[in-house]
């Protein structure tokens, strides 16, 4: 039995309790009365992987099963998700792997030649033939890679992109013209938050620049609330806008997977424990971790972190139309992640760990920080965000990790040049997106190397427009007080001096949240 | 020298943090959501072993009762009842410390020691295995459930065996030193196994050691006084339901506490007039029915016996 995610109550029986920040962990000892969210207990996951995904591709919500939909001569192209999802990188095999091997295994069925796989990585850097590989797996890999038919999307390769029309609102949808000119577009998704998934997969994933400006933009991000609630959110309306365009040209089966809590991988599974449940060898392993960590060089703790493969258990796979398909992930999505929280705090605690959408096999730099935190984990709400408007927000991270000039070479520029100018994610983007974002030298990056695209650091900061418009105070805990200050933010030393910092808008005695955080929640604010 | 001090800290606030040497604590708020300790562990029949039993022995002779002693002074009356009895039978008693099982195992006659089992909380003491293993070989207890599940060893099958048993029918701890009610097992198993109820009434237990306690408490430097009293044995009338059972052991339990604190005869006459002081105590203030129960009860005529027959 999966026990349900509850609010704690920080009393004198509570032990310090985790929290993560970047490549470690430290134990807190919250003040009493603070409130602290835990998600849900893993749910159980289906045994049967294969006849899980089998059912749904031959009962699909509201369209006809796959195999009919298969012919010989047809155009057939199959996108999936980027090494984006889930996080951490799922053990292998992954259920992507799982999900293309079958619906491949029935395109060879009906005689289907011309397949592409591409991965649906947007404004993402393109992946490496290894990190394709673990996705999908080692057959489909040898039958496609070599020949060129498993791919990264390009969003800058413009021959090679189709502009489908505009919607009521005037948004352009521009995505991959083999994906919009196939007879048949198979998206499998791994469906990790609320956020993801819907017309979000196509309409973004596969999307260029000029669709995405329309909704990743700051007055959007503002007006998401959250963005992990995709009816009250700008930006998913955007999308779903976009989606019934591409609904209207091209034919799309959509395959939504979702997975459970199980985020940490042995030894590591006291992370995922209530600390006042950790048995003597639990309590043995943190201690053995957090002195580990503490001996071990920066290089050796991302190492330790970056090669952990999460043991995700599948708890759904839903396969058809798109809306009727992500109504029924939501509902397990939900199930996984949703705590019920009875009102909002003045004070909102989370701590940044070392892994984000964007940091896979790569460092998490300040400006992705920043979105995780004041993003991502801000966004993990529904109705209200857990933290009243003009409160303050602290955050744990040492913000120490620096750029990866590979993978980021946009964002040193940005931190460097547009982050020292201003803050503010509106002005940012008035001014200085278009300047990013069509830069040939970026645009070169994106397209031959393995760089996130130039606008991307932009994206990141606007994806923490709506908490830095909520909230009054920011200020990073164990943060390198240079960078927090470049980023706009405060650093403090310990808890009670953040608290000290932020005293002036909360008062000496506010009420605090902390967020659990991972395994993932989604706070449900009763207000 | 960072690195050790910051070693050092952390197991220090780890060591504070989850109560090492101590039981560990679950948050209030999160007292709904304890998972259940039906998975713990279970099979307790290999401390009732020869070997176990020899094990058990030297741990109680050479370790348990040489500091028991150097920690509290003990009455003990009414052993005589186990003269004209054969085992097994089930003593039930009032529960109000950790200090219980002991008094009561090392207050019996060793061959009757030997041969006592003692039922105790599963998910308290089965919950893990060090602490199943460590209670089963110094005390002999076997794990009940107290929500009614089933264990793998049941009371019947060691009653079966020929092992006496130790009951406390209130099912725990008192936590102001009173009783309360009982619970039906003790007479249940007496009504099905046709084994006589041995009642038990002790006090100054919770004075010397009450719930959150580690160690007995001395009063003023001294060993506390505590007092244990055997009293006849009971058994089903003809006809009788474990419902009506049940009163009858815990009335037994109630005179002798109250014998202890007058004579024999003063309570067997209140008994009788149904007027036995009630053992739950008076309806008064919690902290007064603390208080009253704080204060160590007195030796027989207050005088040091003989100390060759001083137990």
């Amino acid at each position: 039995m999966t026990r349900p995610g509850f609010v704690l109550e920080v009393d004198d029986r509570t032990p310090p309790l985790v929290v993560h920040e970047g490549l470690g962990f430290r134990l807190e000892e919250f003040p009493l009365g603070t409130r602290v969210v835990y998600p849900p207990e893993s749910l159980p996951a289906v045994d049967d992987v294969e006849g899980t995904i089998r059912n749904a591709l031959l009962d699909p919500v509201d369209s006809d099963p796959l195999p009919e939909l298969l012919f010989a001569g047809m155009k057939l192209t199959i996108a999936f998700d980027d090494l984006s999802l889930p996080l951490p990188t799922m053990k292998a095999p992954d259920v992507r792997q799982r999900v293309i091997e079958q619906v491949l295994t029935m395109a060879a069925e009906a005689g289907v030649d011309d397949v592409e796989i591409i991965a649906a990585n947007a404004l993402h850097r393109r992946m490496t033939p290894a990190e394709l590989r673990h996705i999908v797996g080692e057959r489909v890999f040898r039958s496609f890679h070599p020949q060129g038919k498993l791919y990264n999307f390009d969003a800058e390769d413009r021959a090679n992109l189709t502009h489908l029309g505009t919607t009521d609102e005037g948004e352009d949808v521009e995505i991959s013209k083999r994906a919009a000119e196939s007879d048949l577009l198979v998206y499998v998704n791994l469906n990790l938050v609320a956020m993801d998934g819907g017309h979000k997969s196509v309409g973004i994933g596969l999307a260029s620049y000029k669709s995405l400006r329309h909704h990743h933009n700051a007055h959007t991000m503002v007006h998401s609330r959250s963005f992990m609630d995709h009816k009250k959110s700008a930006m998913h309306q955007s999308a779903w806008r976009m989606g019934r365009i591409i609904k209207e040209h091209v034919k799309v089966f959509q395959i939504e997977t979702t997975v459970n809590n199980d985020v940490f991988p042995k030894p590591y599974e006291f992370l995922q424990k209530r600390e006042w449940e950790w048995s003597v060898r639990d309590q043995a392993s943190m201690l053995a971790a957090r002195r580990g960590l503490a001996l071990a060089p920066q290089k050796l703790r991302h190492k330790i972190f970056h090669d952990m493969r999460a043991p995700y258990g599948l708890t759904g796979v839903s396969a058809g139309e798109v809306e009727g398909v992500h109504e029924q992930t939501l509902e397990r999505v939900h199930r996984q992640h949703c705590v019920e929280v009875d009102g909002y705090s003045d004070v909102l605690v989370m701590g940044v760990p070392y892994l984000g959408p964007y940091n896979v096999n790569s460092s998490m730099n300040p400006i992705l920080a920043t979105c995780m935190g004041l993003g991502y984990y801000f966004n993990s709400y529904r109705n209200h965000p857990v933290v009243r408007r003009g409160g303050a927000v602290i955050l744990y991270h040492p913000l120490d990790e620096g750029f990866n000039q590979l993978h980021h070479p946009s964002y040193v520029d940005f931190y460097e040049e547009v982050l020292a100018e201003t803050t503010d994610p509106a002005v940012i983007g008035e001014k200085y997106e278009r300047q990013f974002a069509e830069d040939p030298w970026y645009v070169h990056l994106y397209r031959t190397s393995h760089a996130y695209h130039g606008v991307h650091p932009f994206y990141m900061w606007y994806w923490a427009a709506h908490a830095m418009d909520h909230v009054g105070d920011v200020v990073w805990v164990g943060g390198d007080r240079r960078v927090a200050s470049r980023l706009g933010f405060r650093a403090a030393s310990t808890l009670a001096d953040a608290l000290e910092m932020v005293s002036g808008s909360v008062g000496t005695s506010p009420s605090i949240t902390y967020l659990h955080n991972p395994p993932h929640l989604l706070a449900d604010v009763r207000v | 020298m960072g690195f050790v001090n910051e070693s050092i800290d952390d197991v220090r606030r780890t060591a504070r943090g989850w109560r090492w040497g101590r039981r560990s604590q679950v948050p209030r708020s999160a007292e709904a959501f304890v998972p259940d300790q039906r998975q713990a562990v279970r099979d307790s029949d290999w401390s009732r072993t020869k070997a176990a039993v020899a094990v058990r022995e030297v741990a109680q002779k050479a370790g348990l009762e040489p500091v028991f002693r150097s920690q509290v002074r003990t009455q003990v009356q009414g052993l005589d009842v186990l003269e004209r009895i054969e085992g097994p039978v089930i003593f039930a008693a009032n529960h109000a410390s950790h200090l219980d099982t002991p008094l009561i195992l090392l207050s019996l006659p060793d061959e009757w020691r030997r041969r006592t089992a003692v039922a105790a909380a599963a998910d308290y003491f089965f919950d893990t295995w060090w602490r199943a293993v460590g209670s089963s070989l110094l005390f002999n207890t076997f794990p009940i459930d107290r929500h009614g599940g089933a264990m793998a060893t049941t009371p019947g099958e060691v009653l079966d065996q020929g092992w006496s048993l130790v009951i406390f029918p209130e099912g725990t701890r008192s936590t102001d030193g009173w009783m309360s009610r009982f619970k039906m097992g003790a007479a249940f198993l007496s009504h099905t196994y046709d084994v006589p109820v041995v009642p038990v009434a002790h006090r100054g237990t919770f004075a010397a050691m009450p719930r959150g306690a580690g160690w007995p408490l001395k009063d003023a430097g001294r060993r506390r006084q505590l007092t244990v009293r055997f009293g006849e044995p009971i058994r089903p009338r003809e006809g009788e339901s474990v419902r009506d059972y049940a009163p009858r052991i815990r009335d037994a339990v109630a005179a002798l506490l109250d014998e202890d604190t007058s004579d024999w005869y003063a309570a067997q006459r209140r008994r009788a007039a149904g007027a036995t002081p009630d053992p739950s105590g008076p309806d008064v203030a919690a902290w007064r029915r603390v208080w009253a129960q704080t204060e160590s009860p007195h030796a027989e005529n207050g005088t040091r016996r003989i100390a060759a027959w001083r137990r």
